[in-house]
Protein backbone atom coordinates (compact mmCIF):
# COMPACT_ATOMS: atom_id res chain seq x y z
CA UNK A 1 0.00 0.00 0.00
CA UNK A 2 1.61 3.28 -1.02
CA UNK A 3 1.52 6.07 1.58
CA UNK A 4 2.68 8.83 -1.05
CA UNK A 5 0.22 11.37 0.20
CA UNK A 6 1.56 10.65 3.72
CA UNK A 7 5.16 10.99 2.98
CA UNK A 8 4.17 14.27 0.93
CA UNK A 9 2.49 16.07 3.77
CA UNK A 10 5.37 15.30 6.01
CA UNK A 11 7.80 16.05 3.25
CA UNK A 12 6.07 19.28 3.01
CA UNK A 13 5.95 19.84 6.63
CA UNK A 14 9.53 19.93 6.67
CA UNK A 15 10.32 21.81 3.84
CA UNK A 16 7.43 24.14 3.31
CA UNK A 17 7.28 26.73 5.70
CA UNK A 18 3.66 27.60 4.49
CA UNK A 19 2.84 24.39 5.03
CA UNK A 20 4.20 24.18 8.71
CA UNK A 21 2.50 27.54 9.54
CA UNK A 22 -1.10 26.45 8.72
CA UNK A 23 -0.38 23.50 9.87
CA UNK A 24 0.29 25.26 13.08
CA UNK A 25 -3.57 27.16 12.93
CA UNK A 26 -5.70 24.34 11.24
CA UNK A 27 -4.45 21.18 10.85
CA UNK A 28 -7.15 19.17 10.07
CA UNK A 29 -7.48 21.64 7.02
CA UNK A 30 -4.00 21.08 5.39
CA UNK A 31 -4.93 17.19 5.94
CA UNK A 32 -7.43 17.71 3.77
CA UNK A 33 -5.58 19.22 0.77
CA UNK A 34 -3.98 15.50 1.00
CA UNK A 35 -5.54 12.43 -0.16
CA UNK A 36 -5.29 10.83 3.25
CA UNK A 37 -7.16 7.70 4.73
CA UNK A 38 -9.00 7.90 7.61
CA UNK A 39 -5.94 5.05 9.62
CA UNK A 40 -3.83 8.08 8.10
CA UNK A 41 -5.76 10.77 9.45
CA UNK A 42 -5.69 9.26 13.01
CA UNK A 43 -1.78 8.67 13.01
CA UNK A 44 -1.22 12.27 12.17
CA UNK A 45 -3.20 12.79 14.77
CA UNK A 46 -1.96 10.67 17.84
CA UNK A 47 1.71 12.70 16.63
CA UNK A 48 3.10 9.47 17.43
CA UNK A 49 5.99 8.96 14.62
CA UNK A 50 6.21 5.24 15.69
CA UNK A 51 2.56 4.55 14.80
CA UNK A 52 3.35 6.37 10.82
CA UNK A 53 6.10 4.30 10.79
CA UNK A 54 3.71 1.91 11.22
CA UNK A 55 2.04 2.88 8.21
CA UNK A 56 4.92 2.39 5.89
CA UNK A 57 6.15 6.42 6.01
CA UNK A 58 10.51 6.41 6.10
CA UNK A 59 11.14 6.81 9.76
CA UNK A 60 12.94 10.42 9.04
CA UNK A 61 10.43 11.76 7.84
CA UNK A 62 7.93 10.09 10.51
CA UNK A 63 10.16 13.15 13.03
CA UNK A 64 7.87 15.79 11.39
CA UNK A 65 5.20 15.19 13.38
CA UNK A 66 6.95 16.13 16.20
CA UNK A 67 7.35 19.70 14.94
CA UNK A 68 3.79 20.32 15.81
CA UNK A 69 4.24 19.48 19.01
CA UNK A 70 4.57 22.23 21.24
CA UNK A 71 7.12 21.10 23.64
CA UNK A 72 9.15 20.35 20.56
CA UNK A 73 8.38 23.37 18.38
CA UNK A 74 11.93 25.09 18.89
CA UNK A 75 14.08 21.71 18.81
CA UNK A 76 17.32 22.64 17.41
CA UNK A 77 16.90 19.70 14.73
CA UNK A 78 14.48 21.92 12.73
CA UNK A 79 17.25 24.58 12.45
CA UNK A 80 18.90 22.18 10.10
CA UNK A 81 17.82 19.14 7.10
CA UNK B 1 46.15 13.98 -12.98
CA UNK B 2 45.98 11.27 -10.02
CA UNK B 3 43.62 12.11 -7.51
CA UNK B 4 45.50 14.51 -4.76
CA UNK B 5 43.13 13.15 -1.32
CA UNK B 6 40.57 11.19 -0.46
CA UNK B 7 38.54 10.93 2.90
CA UNK B 8 35.64 10.00 4.39
CA UNK B 9 33.83 11.27 7.16
CA UNK B 10 30.66 11.02 9.20
CA UNK B 11 28.13 13.70 8.84
CA UNK B 12 26.12 13.22 12.04
CA UNK B 13 24.22 16.09 12.84
CA UNK B 14 25.06 15.82 16.41
CA UNK B 15 28.85 16.32 15.67
CA UNK B 16 27.94 19.86 14.79
CA UNK B 17 25.69 20.98 17.14
CA UNK B 18 26.69 21.94 20.81
CA UNK B 19 27.43 19.64 23.49
CA UNK B 20 24.38 20.52 26.11
CA UNK B 21 20.81 21.71 25.42
CA UNK B 22 21.09 21.20 21.54
CA UNK B 23 22.09 17.56 22.06
CA UNK B 24 19.70 17.20 24.74
CA UNK B 25 17.22 18.35 22.10
CA UNK B 26 18.60 16.15 19.45
CA UNK B 27 18.44 12.91 21.57
CA UNK B 28 15.06 13.95 23.22
CA UNK B 29 13.38 14.00 19.29
CA UNK B 30 15.40 11.29 18.00
CA UNK B 31 14.13 8.55 20.87
CA UNK B 32 10.50 9.44 20.15
CA UNK B 33 11.24 6.57 17.73
CA UNK B 34 12.84 4.23 20.34
CA UNK B 35 12.27 5.48 23.92
CA UNK B 36 14.36 2.79 25.20
CA UNK B 37 17.81 4.09 23.70
CA UNK B 38 17.15 7.20 25.85
CA UNK B 39 18.54 5.20 29.00
CA UNK B 40 22.32 5.32 27.27
CA UNK B 41 21.77 9.08 26.44
CA UNK B 42 25.71 10.71 27.13
CA UNK B 43 26.34 12.69 29.92
CA UNK B 44 27.38 16.44 28.98
CA UNK B 45 31.24 15.47 29.61
CA UNK B 46 31.21 12.71 27.39
CA UNK B 47 29.60 14.74 24.75
CA UNK B 48 32.39 17.32 25.50
CA UNK B 49 34.65 14.40 24.68
CA UNK B 50 33.12 13.55 21.73
CA UNK B 51 33.22 16.36 20.02
CA UNK B 52 36.97 17.24 21.19
CA UNK B 53 37.58 13.89 19.34
CA UNK B 54 36.07 14.47 16.16
CA UNK B 55 37.52 17.85 15.54
CA UNK B 56 40.60 16.20 16.52
CA UNK B 57 40.16 13.37 13.60
CA UNK B 58 38.85 16.16 11.46
CA UNK B 59 41.89 18.00 11.90
CA UNK B 60 44.05 15.52 10.37
CA UNK B 61 41.85 14.87 7.47
CA UNK B 62 41.96 18.71 6.91
CA UNK B 63 45.54 18.52 7.45
CA UNK B 64 45.96 15.97 4.95
CA UNK B 65 43.41 17.65 2.26
CA UNK B 66 45.30 21.28 2.94
CA UNK B 67 48.06 19.65 2.30
CA UNK B 68 47.13 17.75 -1.16
CA UNK B 69 46.64 21.63 -3.14
CA UNK B 70 43.11 20.63 -4.43
CA UNK B 71 41.10 22.64 -7.21
CA UNK B 72 38.14 20.74 -6.42
CA UNK B 73 36.67 18.92 -3.97
CA UNK B 74 33.90 15.99 -4.54
CA UNK B 75 31.75 15.46 -2.03
CA UNK B 76 29.87 12.22 -2.15
CA UNK B 77 27.18 12.41 -0.03
CA UNK B 78 22.89 11.03 -0.13
CA UNK B 79 19.82 13.28 0.92
CA UNK B 80 17.72 12.46 3.51
CA UNK B 81 14.36 13.97 1.95
CA UNK B 82 15.50 17.61 1.05
CA UNK B 83 16.28 17.52 -2.53
CA UNK B 84 14.45 14.20 -3.39
CA UNK B 85 11.16 12.74 -2.69
CA UNK B 86 9.46 10.07 -3.45
CA UNK B 87 8.11 11.33 -6.99
CA UNK B 88 11.74 10.90 -8.29
CA UNK B 89 14.74 8.86 -6.22
CA UNK B 90 17.98 9.07 -8.46
CA UNK B 91 20.47 6.75 -7.53
CA UNK B 92 23.17 8.48 -8.67
CA UNK B 93 23.30 12.34 -9.39
CA UNK B 94 25.94 15.08 -10.28
CA UNK B 95 25.58 18.79 -9.95
CA UNK B 96 25.43 20.86 -12.60
CA UNK B 97 24.26 24.59 -11.13
CA UNK B 98 27.20 27.42 -10.57
CA UNK B 99 27.07 27.27 -6.74
CA UNK B 100 25.61 25.43 -3.86
CA UNK B 101 24.18 26.90 -0.63
CA UNK B 102 22.98 25.31 2.56
CA UNK B 103 22.36 26.39 6.23
CA UNK B 104 22.79 24.29 9.58
CA UNK B 105 22.01 25.67 12.92
CA UNK B 106 24.04 29.10 12.97
CA UNK B 107 26.00 28.30 10.24
CA UNK B 108 26.12 29.56 6.30
CA UNK B 109 27.80 27.14 3.33
CA UNK B 110 28.07 28.85 0.23
CA UNK B 111 30.16 27.12 -2.57
CA UNK B 112 30.90 27.88 -6.09
CA UNK B 113 29.66 24.10 -7.71
CA UNK B 114 32.53 23.01 -10.27
CA UNK B 115 29.99 21.49 -12.65
CA UNK B 116 32.66 21.25 -15.92
CA UNK B 117 34.23 18.30 -13.72
CA UNK B 118 30.32 17.37 -12.85
CA UNK B 119 29.81 16.95 -16.67
CA UNK B 120 33.08 15.56 -17.33
CA UNK B 121 31.95 12.52 -15.05
CA UNK B 122 28.42 12.79 -16.70
CA UNK B 123 30.05 11.92 -19.83
CA UNK B 124 32.48 9.24 -19.52
CA UNK B 125 29.87 8.29 -17.36
CA UNK B 126 27.25 7.60 -20.50
CA UNK B 127 30.46 6.28 -22.47
CA UNK B 128 30.98 3.43 -19.89
CA UNK B 129 27.22 2.77 -19.25
CA UNK B 130 26.54 4.33 -15.72
CA UNK B 131 24.21 7.43 -16.03
CA UNK B 132 23.82 9.74 -13.78
CA UNK B 133 20.62 11.56 -13.23
CA UNK B 134 21.89 15.27 -12.98
CA UNK B 135 20.38 19.03 -12.36
CA UNK B 136 21.64 22.69 -11.92
CA UNK B 137 20.18 23.20 -8.25
CA UNK B 138 20.64 21.19 -4.71
CA UNK B 139 20.51 22.43 -1.35
CA UNK B 140 23.10 21.89 1.11
CA UNK B 141 22.50 19.60 4.18
CA UNK B 142 24.07 18.03 6.93
CA UNK B 143 25.31 15.41 5.34
CA UNK B 144 27.49 18.00 3.54
CA UNK B 145 27.65 20.70 5.86
CA UNK B 146 28.61 18.89 9.04
CA UNK B 147 32.08 17.24 7.30
CA UNK B 148 32.68 20.96 5.44
CA UNK B 149 32.61 22.95 8.20
CA UNK B 150 35.40 21.33 10.07
CA UNK B 151 37.36 20.68 6.24
CA UNK B 152 36.08 23.40 4.46
CA UNK B 153 35.02 25.90 6.40
CA UNK B 154 36.20 28.77 4.33
CA UNK B 155 35.07 28.46 0.40
CA UNK B 156 38.63 28.29 -1.25
CA UNK B 157 37.88 26.05 -3.69
CA UNK B 158 34.81 24.61 -5.62
CA UNK B 159 33.15 21.77 -4.53
CA UNK B 160 31.05 18.94 -6.39
CA UNK B 161 28.04 17.74 -4.69
CA UNK B 162 27.10 13.96 -5.40
CA UNK B 163 24.48 12.14 -4.44
CA UNK B 164 24.07 8.14 -3.83
CA UNK B 165 20.66 7.00 -2.80
CA UNK B 166 21.50 5.17 0.86
CA UNK B 167 18.86 6.21 2.20
CA UNK B 168 15.77 4.56 0.21
CA UNK B 169 14.93 0.98 -1.09
CA UNK B 170 15.37 0.15 -3.05
CA UNK B 171 19.34 1.01 -3.43
CA UNK B 172 22.47 0.59 -5.62
CA UNK B 173 24.63 -2.53 -4.78
CA UNK B 174 28.16 -1.79 -3.21
CA UNK B 175 29.95 -2.94 -6.52
CA UNK B 176 27.97 -0.44 -9.06
CA UNK B 177 29.00 2.38 -6.10
CA UNK B 178 32.68 1.45 -6.66
CA UNK B 179 32.19 1.41 -10.22
CA UNK B 180 31.37 4.97 -9.78
CA UNK B 181 34.38 5.11 -7.99
CA UNK B 182 36.67 3.63 -10.92
CA UNK B 183 34.89 6.04 -13.28
CA UNK B 184 35.34 8.85 -10.98
CA UNK B 185 39.21 8.51 -10.85
CA UNK B 186 39.34 7.91 -14.36
CA UNK B 187 38.48 11.09 -14.76
CA UNK B 188 40.37 12.73 -12.64
CA UNK B 189 43.23 11.36 -13.82
CA UNK B 190 42.81 12.82 -17.36
CA UNK B 191 41.41 16.44 -15.89
CA UNK B 192 43.48 19.38 -15.86
CA UNK B 193 43.30 20.84 -12.12
CA UNK B 194 43.35 19.13 -8.83
CA UNK B 195 40.80 16.82 -7.90
CA UNK B 196 39.91 15.79 -3.68
CA UNK B 197 36.80 13.57 -3.24
CA UNK B 198 35.00 12.95 0.23
CA UNK B 199 32.21 10.54 1.05
CA UNK B 200 30.25 11.36 4.13
CA UNK B 201 28.15 9.34 6.10
CA UNK B 202 27.84 6.66 8.67
CA UNK B 203 29.12 4.39 10.32
CA UNK B 204 26.41 2.27 11.74
CA UNK B 205 23.44 3.99 12.94
CA UNK B 206 19.44 3.20 12.33
CA UNK B 207 17.82 6.15 12.11
CA UNK B 208 14.21 6.81 12.35
CA UNK B 209 14.01 2.99 13.32
CA UNK B 210 13.07 1.24 16.85
CA UNK B 211 17.04 0.30 16.65
CA UNK B 212 18.11 3.72 17.08
CA UNK B 213 21.08 3.73 19.52
CA UNK B 214 22.18 0.42 18.55
CA UNK B 215 26.11 0.65 17.04
CA UNK B 216 27.65 -2.61 15.31
CA UNK B 217 31.08 -1.27 16.36
CA UNK B 218 32.62 -4.95 15.11
CA UNK B 219 31.12 -4.73 11.80
CA UNK B 220 32.41 -1.15 11.86
CA UNK B 221 36.21 -1.75 13.22
CA UNK B 222 35.81 -4.92 10.36
CA UNK B 223 35.27 -2.43 7.71
CA UNK B 224 38.09 0.16 8.59
CA UNK B 225 40.43 -3.03 8.80
CA UNK B 226 39.49 -3.27 5.36
CA UNK B 227 40.40 -0.14 4.26
CA UNK B 228 43.73 0.09 6.02
CA UNK B 229 44.59 -2.93 4.34
CA UNK B 230 44.13 -1.72 1.33
CA UNK B 231 41.44 -4.14 -0.01
CA UNK B 232 38.42 -1.87 -0.07
CA UNK B 233 37.16 -4.07 -3.56
CA UNK B 234 36.54 -6.98 -1.75
CA UNK B 235 33.45 -5.16 -0.03
CA UNK B 236 31.98 -4.94 -3.38
CA UNK B 237 30.50 -8.48 -2.91
CA UNK B 238 28.77 -7.35 0.05
CA UNK B 239 24.95 -6.83 -0.82
CA UNK B 240 22.70 -3.82 0.30
CA UNK B 241 21.11 -6.26 2.85
CA UNK B 242 24.28 -6.82 4.75
CA UNK B 243 25.08 -3.18 4.95
CA UNK B 244 21.39 -2.51 6.24
CA UNK B 245 21.52 -4.99 9.06
CA UNK B 246 24.46 -3.33 10.60
CA UNK B 247 23.42 -0.28 9.92
CA UNK B 248 25.83 0.76 7.31
CA UNK B 249 23.97 1.45 4.26
CA UNK B 250 25.54 5.12 4.01
CA UNK B 251 28.80 3.30 3.32
CA UNK B 252 27.66 3.21 -0.25
CA UNK B 253 28.80 6.52 -0.35
CA UNK B 254 32.27 5.42 1.04
CA UNK B 255 32.39 2.74 -1.39
CA UNK B 256 32.44 5.17 -4.08
CA UNK B 257 35.93 6.88 -2.79
CA UNK B 258 36.80 3.26 -1.90
CA UNK B 259 36.19 2.61 -5.68
CA UNK B 260 38.02 5.64 -6.23
CA UNK B 261 41.19 5.08 -4.36
CA UNK B 262 41.73 1.44 -5.66
CA UNK B 263 44.41 -0.52 -3.96
CA UNK B 264 45.69 2.28 -1.73
CA UNK B 265 45.88 1.82 2.01
CA UNK B 266 43.80 3.88 3.73
CA UNK B 267 46.82 5.99 5.92
CA UNK B 268 44.52 7.20 8.81
CA UNK B 269 41.21 5.98 10.33
CA UNK B 270 39.53 7.44 13.77
CA UNK B 271 36.61 5.64 15.45
CA UNK B 272 34.35 6.77 18.29
CA UNK B 273 30.45 5.33 19.06
CA UNK B 274 28.68 8.41 20.20
CA UNK B 275 26.21 6.27 22.26
CA UNK B 276 23.37 8.59 20.63
CA UNK B 277 22.94 6.67 17.13
CA UNK B 278 26.47 6.63 15.41
CA UNK B 279 29.50 4.82 15.09
CA UNK B 280 31.57 7.98 13.76
CA UNK B 281 34.08 7.00 11.43
CA UNK B 282 37.00 9.04 10.17
CA UNK B 283 39.49 7.88 7.30
CA UNK B 284 42.38 9.40 4.91
CA UNK B 285 44.07 7.97 2.11
CA UNK B 286 47.27 10.73 1.65
CA UNK B 287 49.08 7.85 -1.00
CA UNK B 288 46.96 7.63 -4.34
Amino acid sequence: MSCYDLSRLLFDLKMKEAVYQSSLKDFERVMADYDLTTEEKDALRAGDPRKLRQLGVHGMLCLYIKRLQPEFRDNIYWQQK
Amino acid sequence: MPLVSALAASHAPNILLEPGREWEEFMDLHYSMAPQASANRPTFEQQKKLRQDAEAAFAVLREDLEQAKPDVLIVVANDQFVNFFWNNIPTFFVTIGDEVKGQFTRHSFHYRNHKELGKAIIRAGMERGIDFSYGEHIELQHTQNVPLYFLLREAKIPILPIYVNTWVDPAPSPRRCYQVGELIRAVAENFQERVAILATGGLSHFPGSPRIGEIDETFDHQLLEVMRQGKGKSLVDYSVQDLLQAGDTEFLNWMVVIGAVGDAKASYTAYMPDFVATGWGFVSWRSL
